[in-house]
């Protein structure tokens, strides 16, 4: 048993807040991974819990227990370091016993402890190198063994695959998810890498400039974004976002010189109800905004397609509204879509799928069709 | 592209001119060393590039009182043993002070500015400091004392020593010494358990480096010591008789002997002097 909760949490380095009023529930045997650009505090807010860090104020509490001022060693936490962290001068075999030494556990206890883990992830037959030999595939396998060979409760791990090639990334991530399902340690994972997030978390808490802009479960991150920078970090290609004003039941959308869109009459009085101010900022994500001479849901937006890029399942289309190159908008297709470098199209956008923010406070007003 | 005949020819030749260039004095220093009083001199008008008839007399003079050659200043067994007391003594100040001194740098920032400033100390040249120094000294009576010499031997070395630790730690990721203490190590123990050994390297040259800073003084014993702890490149400067004045000889026999801890030092670190074998820990 172990849940976690982070209360208020600040961390200041000199003037800069790294971590500002973070509060965070973690249950037990838990996935949560911790998402966000690089400098916004993920990695500051990890060391706060494993106890490298102490913060400027807030508490860690492991089960209920005030954790501020128990060292990292008593905290019974598992760390992975992005950069893993293994000791060359020793054997493979001295790296995964290291822990278990300072804390003077017997001889054959420790044996019997490494050969375990050693067994689960299958790296027994190197357990006699110096760890300076290693590839990077088994240093990372050595550095997770360490981490979990004492049995820890808590599981930290920060950015564990991102010195890993695109391909070994994958199985390592199914070799991690099935790991943590089999030892249901709580995990902490940080990443900046939102594939790796949302597959593996069972919730993501999305951080930016040290402060926590949404925590929910991927499918709800994905499709209800908080706010603006949310809905932009999230998915890739990044959603489209147009700026405009709503007025009477119409969006007047700033790139498009004939950028009248009206809104239906059901969800007219709910755009009504709820939109904060006239400036406002409609999003849509690649996947929704369709390209072509369909009848249904055309806009009467027009957009200019500059670039194509065909990925195999689907097609990236690249395109400047009105033929306006200051901004761009994307398209996910078919990928059986052959369009015309330079030919001006018309975009079919169905209503259901327009997130609206307020433009001032950046926060989703509504989503459509939900 | 394989090089021309002349080129390869041009190349070879101006390394060896440039290596017997380097060598010369060492060379120079050798021969010296065992060549007879006659020849140490051009003065009879020739000079003798090769010692003509070999003789261990030099040698004898600088550890005997008994040759009519015979040095003024007495024999070199004592300035021999003191050089190595302050020596090592003042390296072994420079490197413990040093190596802490480093770390807290290198990990924890401390100090502030101080880093800079002791680096800033190095742009001194320690004439401009000593004279103040000797009067302390004298004050404290502490000239002419094995501790007077080694103090001030650890203390000029240690920005020195300071520097050269810091780029070491920060060659080893601080992820290491966090992963000791995640594991259970105390701040203190993770030094031990984890840098040091990988340190050892840097520790090892660096304390190479500083032994031979205190190993060639000159200026600094010469002020600070008198009769009883003078060391080896004082003593070589008072080496003279009445007869023959400067005993070029014995100075370069002398001198000879001077290279030989620093080498033995050298040879005994040797596999630590490469660098590089042991920070492959990280994958950046």
């Amino acid at each position: 048993m172990a849940n976690i909760v982070l209360d208020k949490l600040v961390k200041r380095f000199g003037k800069q807040v790294a971590v500002n009023e973070l509060s965070l529930e973690i249950k037990d045997r838990e996935f949560v991974a911790i998402l966000g650009p690089s400098g916004c505090g993920k990695t500051t807010t990890m060391n706060m819990i494993s106890g490298l860090l102490k913060p400027d104020a807030g508490t860690v509490r492991f089960d209920g227990t005030v954790m501020n001022n128990i060292p990292p060693g008593k905290r019974g936490v598992g760390f992975m370091f992005q950069n893993y962290a293994v000791f060359t001068y020793l054997s493979v075999y001295d790296n995964i016993a290291f822990g278990l030494r300072i804390r003077k556990m017997e001889t054959e206890q420790i044996d019997k402890e490494v050969q375990e883990v050693a067994r689960l992830l299958q790296i027994r037959h190197l357990l006699s190198m110096p760890a300076s030999n290693l590839s990077i595939n088994d240093m990372q396998k050595v550095a997770l063994a360490r981490s979990m060979v004492e049995k820890p409760q808590i599981f930290l791990l920060d950015e564990p695959l991102s010195n890993l090639d695109a391909a070994l990334r994958s199985v390592m991530r199914a070799e991690l998810k099935k790991i943590q399902q089999e030892l249901g340690q709580t995990t902490v994972y940080v990443t900046h890498d939102q594939v790796e997030a949302m597959s593996l978390a069972d919730r993501i808490a999305v951080m930016n400039f040290a402060v926590l802009q949404q925590y929910d479960a991927p499918h709800n991150i994905y499709n209800r974004p908080k706010n603006l920078f949310v809905a932009n970090f999230i998915g890739s290609p990044t959603i489209n976002f147009f700026e405009g004003r709503y007025r009477g039941g119409e969006f007047n959308l700033k790139d498009f010189s004939a950028g009248k869109m009206s809104v239906s009459k059901e969800n007219k009085k709910q755009v009504d109800d709820s939109i904060r101010g006239e400036d406002i900022v409609l999003g849509i994500r690649p996947e929704h905004l369709k390209v072509g001479s369909s009848r249904d849901g055309v806009s009467g937006l027009k957009a200019k397609i500059v670039s194509v890029e065909p990925l195999g399942s689907k097609t990236i289309v690249y395109m400047h509204p009105d033929g306006n190159p200051s901004a761009i908008l994307k398209s996910s297709m078919d990928s059986d879509f052959k369009p015309k470098i330079g030919e001006m199209t018309s975009l079919i956008i169905n209503e259901k799928n327009l997130y609206l923010f307020d433009k001032k406070s950046a926060d989703l007003v509504m989503r459509f069709g939900s | 592209m394989e090089q021309k005949l002349y080129v390869k020819v041009l190349k070879f030749f101006l390394i060896v001119v440039v290596t017997m260039l380097f060598f010369f004095p060492i060379y120079w220093i050798f021969s010296m060393a065992f060549k007879p009083f006659p020849e140490w001199t051009a003065a009879g008008g020739k000079i003798y590039w090769f010692p003509n008839n070999p003789t261990f007399n030099n040698f004898r003079a600088i550890f005997s009182r008994k040759l009519e050659m015979s040095p003024i200043a007495g024999t070199a067994i004592r300035p021999i043993l003191n050089s190595l007391t302050v020596s090592i003594i003042g390296t072994a100040i420079a490197m413990v002070v040093g190596i802490f001194a480093a770390y807290g740098i290198s990990r924890y920032k401390a100090g502030g500015n101080l880093p800079f400033m002791l680096l800033q100390l190095r742009m001194f040249p320690p004439i401009a400091i000593i004279i103040p120094i000797m009067i302390m000294w004298a004050f404290l009576r502490m000239i002419d004392t094995w501790y007077g010499l080694a103090i001030i031997y650890g203390v000029v070395t240690l920005p020195f020593s300071v520097w050269l630790m810091k780029t070491f730690f920060d060659d080893i990721p601080k992820e290491l010494d966090e992963a000791a203490i995640v594991d259970g190590c105390s701040n203190i123990g993770a030094f031990f358990k984890v840098v040091m050994p990988l340190a050892k390297g840097g520790i090892a040259s660096s304390a190479l480096f500083v032994f031979i800073l205190n190993w060639s003084d000159f200026l600094i014993a010469l002020i600070l010591t008198d009769r009883r702890w003078t060391t080896i490149p004082v003593h070589i400067s008072k080496l003279q008789s009445a007869m023959v004045g400067a005993l070029y000889g014995p100075k370069a026999a002398l001198g000879m002997i001077a290279a030989v801890p620093p080498i033995v030092f050298g040879i005994l670190i040797q596999k630590y002097l490469v660098r590089g074998f042991t920070f492959g820990a990280i994958k950046k």
